[in-house]
């Protein structure tokens, strides 16, 4: 897979990355949403019908398929703090850069499941006027995560505009 | 400001006890609280009271003899009594209710009280207020009531709605809360200057009705019922045309909805930004402050083209999250008009593009195609992605907004000024990305606009994000204040109205309304 070209990696941008930690925690949920499923067909197929093991088998190259690139999409997350936005990079295949200027938030979440506080992650999430401002980083440390948040809040106090 | 001047109590809807002790935890704050008119109630309840009779009517018409028989093994006094009864517990919560409804207009909010089991306080900031709507249903008009809709960028349901008032009180506190909002001071035991105002847009019914009837909907709806008459003739039986009867209900209400709800639009500007009426049975009279509106589209679709039709809707934060039916018509600036009435609605939004020949490059948003000196389009690349419309695909870069063009069959072209983008992105699938295309979207409020271009050429994408990345944050650093009128003056208006397009930007002349 080629590095990102110009459009996605601008001049200058030292981007942040995300920790390793989300790997481990994307891998459990695919596990329980596709690995479960598998085990329960294999167990069907063997009591039942083996034609059960086609959809197991189907499910199963699905699963792998994603497990694959897990790592290089949890890797593509990049985010970078500029004086005045904040840039976030995602995706291998399908590639996204988001650019919010600060004065532009109207409200930061943090937030981490079960899963993601047992691994020690969080992710953030910025939220403009906008619905379709998609900025979250996922799978930050609970540290930065916070240092984040307050760092976004008190530039956004600082530079806000109203709509 | 921390005075609050209190406007003489013009005996707005309670003639009586206005001046009694407040009753029933409205505390003393100091706020001037007013009472709705005292038919509020009715005018709010009484679909529920027609929707009760139309369920009894439907009950006692599907089973005429079962409800004879009913009827007549009750004794008439016991169902005399209960109807009266229910009358009665009705009323006595109507004038519970209404004696909970109460507003106040402090010096930087508008507080709203009301809920007798649910109390409910609402203040909506003025410096925040995004929209100013008096909308009159059918039945407030024929009290001669009407309903003042506070629109503030909240999600769904966070409008304000001071209602009913008699419809003079309802412009005179228009008036007053537009004034504060803009940051005239509005002197104490004066009333607020009606700002006046100068029409521009007005949208004949003729040219409605033509616009309804040139709808790609209607054409497809005719060939699918000529497809039936034939089926109903070959196979000798009406079924197949009957079957299309809920449909042709069913469009029919969409047409006519659209038809009452955009009848008799008329356009004006004013000091206090755009003034929208319209309406056949429920009118609605919009004020948009300047610099409230996000985001602009204009679209023709293809059979509006040979009269060269166009519509001009608009993104306004607080519109976006209000009920479906409303939503529709709310955002429209201009139904229907032909193309210099659609750039007297660009000109309301925008008076000023910032460019020397702005009708010129108007023009050629509008119904150009290719690239140019001013437009930037999609790459030959682009073309196997989108065959027909990849010449037309583009965007130009005016010193006061974006101009994004897109879209062959139903041409369209969306303006956002600079200093209202909320954030960028730019997005690339696999496909794009061997032909070297990206998608550059500009993300703003909810609304019917969403600006976006497709498959542009990667430097091209790129170098937009970064400039236009700049270009918003220099266009919002040097905007001016929330209250608008501290900033601008009114322009000479009747001058603009003859060539709007080309008319310069406000001349700040110093006089407020």
């Amino acid at each position: 897979m080629t590095e990102p070209t110009g459009l996605f990696d601008p001049d200058g941008i030292v981007w942040q990355r995300v920790s390793g930690r989300l790997v481990t925690a994307r891998l459990i949920s695919l596990g329980i949403g596709i690995g479960l499923p598998v085990v329960v067909l294999a167990v069907l197929a063997v009591l039942l019908t083996p034609w059960l093991w086609l959809p197991a088998a189907v499910l199963l190259v699905i699963g792998v398929a994603c497990a694959s690139v897990i790592a290089r999409q949890v890797h593509a997350i990049g985010y970078a703090e500029r004086a005045d936005d904040l840039l976030i990079r995602k995706g291998v295949l399908f590639r996204s850069l988001v650019v919010v200027p600060y004065g532009r938030m109207q409200f930061v979440d943090v937030s981490a499941g079960p899963l993601a506080r047992a691994l020690g992650i969080a992710s953030v999430q910025l939220h403009t006027a906008s619905p379709t401002t998609d900025a979250s980083i996922d799978g930050l440390e609970p540290g930065e995560a916070a240092r984040l948040r307050d760092r976004l809040a008190s530039r956004g106090e600082a530079q806000l505009a109203g709509l | 400001m921390s005075a609050v001047p209190p406007p003489p109590p013009p005996a707005p809807a309670a003639p009586s006890g206005e001046t009694a002790a407040p009753p029933l935890g409205v505390p003393d704050d100091g706020l001037d609280w007013r009472r709705m008119h005292p038919v509020t109630p009715v005018v709010r309840g009484w679909g529920v009271i027609v929707v009760l009779f139309l369920v009894g009517f439907n009950q006692v018409a599907t089973d005429v003899e079962g409800a004879g028989e009913v009827v007549s093994s009750v004794n008439p006094l016991w169902f005399v009594g209960g109807l009266a009864f229910f009358a009665l517990v009705v009323f006595l919560y109507s004038a519970l209710a209404w004696r909970m409804m109460r507003y106040a207009v402090g010096a930087e909010a508008v507080h709203l009280r009301q809920g007798i089991v649910f109390r409910q306080q609402r203040q909506a900031r003025l410096d925040r207020l995004q929209a100013v709507d008096i909308v009159q249903p059918l039945v407030a008009r024929i009290f001669g009531l009407a309903e003042l809709r506070l629109e503030v960028a909240g999600g769904a349901d966070s409008a304000v709605k001071v209602g009913f008032l008699k419809i003079g009180d309802a412009e005179t506190l228009r008036a007053e809360l537009l004034a504060r909002a803009a940051g005239v001071t509005v002197a104490e035991g004066e009333a607020a200057p009606v700002a006046p105002e100068e029409q521009v847009i007005q949208v004949e019914p003729g040219m409605l009705v033509g616009s309804l009837l040139r709808t790609g909907a209607l054409l497809a709806f005719l060939a699918i019922l000529v497809g039936l008459g034939v089926a109903a003739v070959l196979a000798h039986t009406a079924a197949p045309l009957l079957s299309a009867i809920p449909g042709l209900i069913g469009f029919g209400s969409y047409l006519a909805q659209r038809f009452v709800g955009e009848y008799g639009f008329v356009g004006a500007v004013s000091p206090d930004g755009i003034r929208l009426r319209r309406g056949l049975l429920e009118t609605r009279s919009q004020t948009i402050p300047p610099g409230r509106v996000q985001a602009i589209r204009l679209s023709q679709p293809l059979l509006w083209r040979r009269k060269d039709w166009w519509r001009v809707e608009v993104n306004v934060a607080g519109y976006g999250s209000i009920t479906a039916d409303a939503k529709s018509s709310s955002q429209v600036l201009l139904p229907v008009g032909d193309r210099r009435a659609a750039l007297d609605a660009l000109w309301l939004v925008l008076p000023d593009l910032g460019l020397t020949d702005a009708l010129a490059v108007l023009d050629e948003a509008l119904v150009g195609s290719g690239p140019s000196e001013t437009f930037t389009t999609s790459p030959r690349s682009a073309r196997i992605l989108d065959p027909l419309t990849w010449r037309r695909n583009g965007f130009a870069v005016a010193p006061r907004a974006l101009l994004l063009r897109q879209g062959r069959l139903v041409r369209q072209l969306v303006v956002v000024p600079h200093e209202r983008t909320q954030s960028l992105g730019v997005e690339q699938g696999p496909l794009q990305r061997r032909l070297g295309v990206a998608s550059f979207a500009l993300h703003t409020t909810v609304g019917p606009v969403t600006p976006q271009i497709a498959h542009l050429a990667e430097a091209d994408a790129a170098r937009l994000l970064a400039e236009q990345d700049e270009r918003a944050r220099t266009a919002r650093n040097s905007e001016g204040p929330e209250l608008w009128m501290r900033q601008i003056a009114t322009e000479p208006v009747a001058e603009v109205v003859t060539e709007p397009v080309t008319e310069p930007a406000a001349e700040p002349t110093g006089d407020g309304a």
